[in-house]
């Protein structure tokens, strides 16, 4: 999925590009008379690990192109602002994105579930309080000292201006300070009790220069145009227009002794394209290191001989990580039925979604709020899902509607207590293939038993806006991916009634303005639970309310980033065979910065 | 002073150097037959007679359901299913036949929805003449000046939103075609109404007593037809790439196959990068040949319509020449003598 954005790039700075790529690639040629790729094997006869997933990887490129690391994914327009808290900062400056200019207090790694250090060595609960320890003489860019006090001043921002994103942190935090300056401290707010929201939030808000943001006046911390940006990261920006961001490696990075080492590469070039189609060309023609685009039939690019790799070998090739959701509006009449939105949930051919719109990539869907891969895996009840959830069944479908004593018109379409069943727009952001092409699936299914649902695929800004105000019949929207809060922060996403805004007031969560009474206290309780006994017995009781009432359902697992790779400049990248660093670009995905290792030496 | 010998004269008659397009009266022959259905015809016709057939008989015969799952993404041709699969795992050949089906009727109702819109306008601004006309073509020329692709791209975002049926299927697109593509029509048949509303026998209608849209209708309309049917043809044309323009764009109706869709969905799945021909070639060839074979059937119409642009087979051309030369000659003896005898 991506955001097309049409610019004119300046001829002078494609020139460049190109002359680099083009230079780049002939220097590389020229340099051996073999072929453009070997067997994963050097001359020495080691076998390289994380290659290509065909075991193949390139040549290498030369001169400066051989230390640079082309990535691609993130930045789909011009860059206009490096300002974290801007919400539309550009890439690497936009939040949880990758740790190379600015650098979180923890990281998350979402193969074990694990929370690991980041600018903090270590933290410590103590019922409701937490402690974090900073690493040792941290500094900014800039060469000034990354204190506790940066780290609390940051943070502290969100309580000045709520409407800043990092003001969601005081939604389960009630305070932060520095009480010295290795020390932060914070109180988890006493209500809610909700440990693991305010360690997830920890893990995806960067710490950034008391200095700099002390000289920004409160009300202007998200407007402020930022193009020189300070942080404490292992890169520096180096130049950012229509074509490209560019950064250069901080030699003087604080944590060479903490992550054993600089980055290997001396900078990274982000090319800004307008589509995943010209991205996932270059990506495929190998004039990219590593990527974060949807491609479809991915190992198309292996079996064609191309050094290409992803984390898992065979399908789905990703870790499953989100859970994009059918959102049923649920003041509007009909589908304000639970039995409608279960006929619905039931019609829908979750394995063409899974086959044909995912190429392959996700498991067909299980009627639960809780992924049951990987951490959340453990919360999982199946036995609860197959016997009171619901699975691909339109005769089944169509039964719930007319055993509710629904009745088919002249047009094929039912209605049910005098409320026809349509006609109601699906919508979606245009130009999300996948997600796109699911919605044309949904709405197909839902012909098929009656139900009159058509696409409609507005502008991304357009779409977010109805789905936020609730001002949309059904909607095909994300809610909170795998994080070190899930899937209570999905559960919230879903089912919250305290985040519910009226109909044209936006809302983060409960989308479809679904109304209960019993579900907040399961909530809390689920935020609650301190052992994981605990934590699944909440988890349990809150699934069982959301299959009786169906809000949103899940249509796929999607990959919570689309982590693929280009063995053609360097190699050791993280794999299913290569375990060091899970397959992200967020959170502890920045290992492979410091363990990725030159072709050409 | 010299004449030209009666015996090349009457072989001028007889055998023309360019075949005769009107036959002789009262030979008998129904009007249609003394029309030259060149080859140019024959081809078109043969094209787009052959892609309608498919379009809307094949799908009665063809085993498999446009909308039904028998694959995966893009799976490779067989002897099964020979086009293979497109990305939602369906038989291309099957959605390819139920794509050009509505394509065609999108074309039929939007070419023809220009035309009325378009033949309306331009007979009365020709006709009535006046501030009528100013006000008609003023209209048009305004139309004329914005980009008929941005027009046409926010009318049909606007009808994704709306509730009514008819807009949200493909008499929806048709309709935002047709009321875009109208203006040069207008034009033109303004153009040769205004010649057309000078003539004789319009005073006569008038004088008659006729009302103008009798008039309109029966005196003007049938001197405009053979424009009228050649400009239809090129709305049809027209009308179906307008369609694929837009449903390439994910802009077409919700959940209805057409060739515009087919291609929209190869692009979107990388259908050319991970070289599945099948999903875009196929539609790709429709449309192409849908397109010239109306053009090529327009041009061959305006050599019927049109006698100055007619062309002759070889044979006849050659057969004239030799007429000519011989006739120049017997003219040159002729003149020869004419000298001597002086």
């Amino acid at each position: 999925m991506s955001d097309s954005v049409f610019f004119n790039p300046s001829r002078r700075s494609l020139f460049k590009v190109a002359g680099v790529v083009a230079g780049g690639a002939a220097l590389a040629a020229c340099s051996s008379s073999k072929g453009a790729s070997g067997n994963g094997s050097g001359d020495t006869g080691e076998a390289k690990k994380g290659v290509g997933n065909n075991g193949q990887v390139g040549k290498g490129r030369t001169g400066t192109a051989a230390d640079t690391l082309f990535i691609a994914g993130f930045q789909w327009g011009n860059p206009t602002t490096f300002n974290v808290m801007s919400p539309t900062a550009a890439w690497p400056a936009s939040s949880n994105v990758l740790q190379a200019i600015f650098e979180t207090p923890l990281r998350w790694n979402i193969l074990t579930g694990e929370i690991m250090p980041g600018l903090a060595k270590s933290y410590k609960v103590d019922g409701l309080t937490i402690t974090l320890t900073m690493q040792d003489n941290i500094t900014f860019s800039d060469g000034t000292p990354c204190t506790a006090k940066d780290f609390a001043y940051t943070y502290n921002t969100g309580k000045a201006n709520p409407g800043l994103a990092i003001a969601a942190f005081f939604n389960a935090a009630e305070s932060i300070e520095a009480t010295d300056d290795k020390t932060v401290v914070i109180k988890v707010d006493s209500t809610s009790k909700n440990v693991g929201q305010v360690l997830r939030l920890l893990t995806e808000n960067y710490v950034q220069s008391q200095a700099i943001l002390s000289k920004i006046a409160t009300d202007k911390l998200a407007t402020e145009i930022i193009s020189a940006p300070v942080g404490t990261g292992p890169f520096t920006l180096g130049t950012a227009d229509q074509t490209q961001v560019v950064l250069k490696r901080n030699d003087k990075y604080w944590g060479k002794d903490f992550y054993g080492g600089l980055p290997v590469m001396s900078q990274i070039i982000h090319p800004i394209f307008k589509g995943n189609e010209d991205a996932n060309l270059k990506f495929a023609n190998g004039e990219l290191d590593i990527c974060q685009t949807f491609q479809s039939q991915i190992w198309k690019t292996w079996e064609g001989g191309k050094p290409t790799g992803t984390y898992l070998k065979d399908k789905p090739y990703y870790i499953p990580g989100g859970m994009p959701m059918l959102v049923f509006n649920c003041t509007k009449p009909g589908l304000d039925n639970p039995i409608v939105r279960k006929a619905i949930a039931s019609c829908i051919d979750y394995g063409a979604i899974s086959e044909t719109a995912m190429s392959g990539y996700s498991a067909t869907v299980q009627p639960s709020l809780i992924l049951p891969t990987g951490a959340e895996s453990k919360f999982f009840n199946q036995a609860d899902a197959t016997a009171n959830g619901w699975k691909f069944d339109a005769k089944a479908a169509e039964k719930m509607l007319t055993d509710a004593g629904a009745t088919k018109g002249s047009d094929g379409i039912y209605t049910l207590n005098g409320t026809r069943l349509g006609p109601w727009k699906l919508i979606t952001p245009t130009g999300w293939t996948d997600w796109n092409a699911s919605c044309d699936i949904i709405a197909k299914s839902c012909k098929a038993i009656g139900i009159d649902v058509a696409t409609n695929f507005p502008q991304q800004a357009e779409c977010t806006q109805a789905i936020q105000g609730g001002t949309f019949d059904l909607g095909h929207w994300y809610v909170s991916g795998v994080n070190p809060s899930s899937p209570w922060a999905r559960f919230d996403d879903v089912l919250s009634q305290d985040k519910m805004k009226p109909i044209g007031t936006p809302g983060f969560a409960n989308y479809g303005r679904w109304k209960n009474s019993e579900v907040t206290a399961l909530l809390t309780a689920a935020a609650q639970a301190t052992d994981d006994a605990s934590k699944k017995s909440a988890y349990d009781k809150l699934d069982a309310l959301y299959r009786k009432e169906i809000p949103m359902c899940p249509t796929m697992y999607r990959p919570d980033e689309f982590y693929e790779y280009a063995a053609v400049n360097f190699y050791n990248f993280p794999d299913a065979n290569n375990t060091y660093a899970p397959p992200m670009f967020r959170g502890a995905g920045n290992t492979w910065m410091y363990k990725l290792k030159k072709i050409a030496g | 002073m010299s004449t030209i010998p009666q015996a090349a004269l009457t072989e001028e008659v007889i055998e023309p150097p360019v075949p005769s397009q009107t036959p002789a009266p009262g030979k008998n022959k129904p009007a249609w037959m003394s029309l030259n259905f060149g080859p140019r015809m024959i081809v078109s016709l043969a094209i787009i007679i052959t892609i309608a057939l498919l379009a809307f008989l094949g799908p009665l015969i063809y085993p498999y359901g446009p909308g039904e799952k028998i694959g995966s993404l893009y799976d490779e041709p067989t002897a099964q299913h020979l086009l293979g699969t497109d990305n939602f795992g369906h038989d291309v050949i099957s959605v390819l036949m139920f794509s050009t089906r509505n394509s065609l009727i999108n074309g039929l109702m939007a070419g023809t929805l220009a035309l009325l819109i378009g033949v309306t306008i331009g007979i009365l601004a020709g006709y009535v003449g006046g501030w009528v006309e100013e006000a008609l073509m003023g209209f048009t020329n305004i139309v004329v000046a914005i980009p008929n692709i941005i027009i046409l791209i926010l009318i049909s975002m606007a009808l994704q939103k709306t509730d009514i049926g008819f807009f949200k299927g493909i008499g929806g697109l048709a309709f935002v075609i047709g009321i875009t593509a109208w203006p040069w029509t207008a034009r033109a048949v303004r153009a040769q109404a205004s010649s057309v509303a000078t003539r004789e026998h319009i005073d006569i209608a008038k004088l008659s007593g006729a009302r103008t849209p009798s008039i309109l209708v029966r005196d003007v309309l049938p001197y405009l037809a053979s424009y009228v049917v050649m400009a239809w043809v090129l709305q049809l044309a027209s009308a179906i790439l307008a369609e694929s323009t837009l449903s390439m764009l994910g802009l077409g109706p919700s959940g209805v196959d057409s060739l515009g869709m087919q291609l929209h969905w190869a692009l979107a799945f990388q259908a050319v990068a991970t070289g599945s021909w099948w999903a875009f070639l196929p539609p790709t060839i429709v449309l192409t040949l849908i397109s010239f074979s109306l053009l090529y059937l327009q041009a061959s119409l305006d050599e019927v319509f049109n006698p100055r642009l007619r062309r002759g087979k070889k044979k006849d051309l050659a057969k004239a020449a030799a007429r000519r030369a011989k006739a120049a000659r017997a003219l040159a003896e002729q003149n020869t003598k004419v000298e001597v005898l002086s």
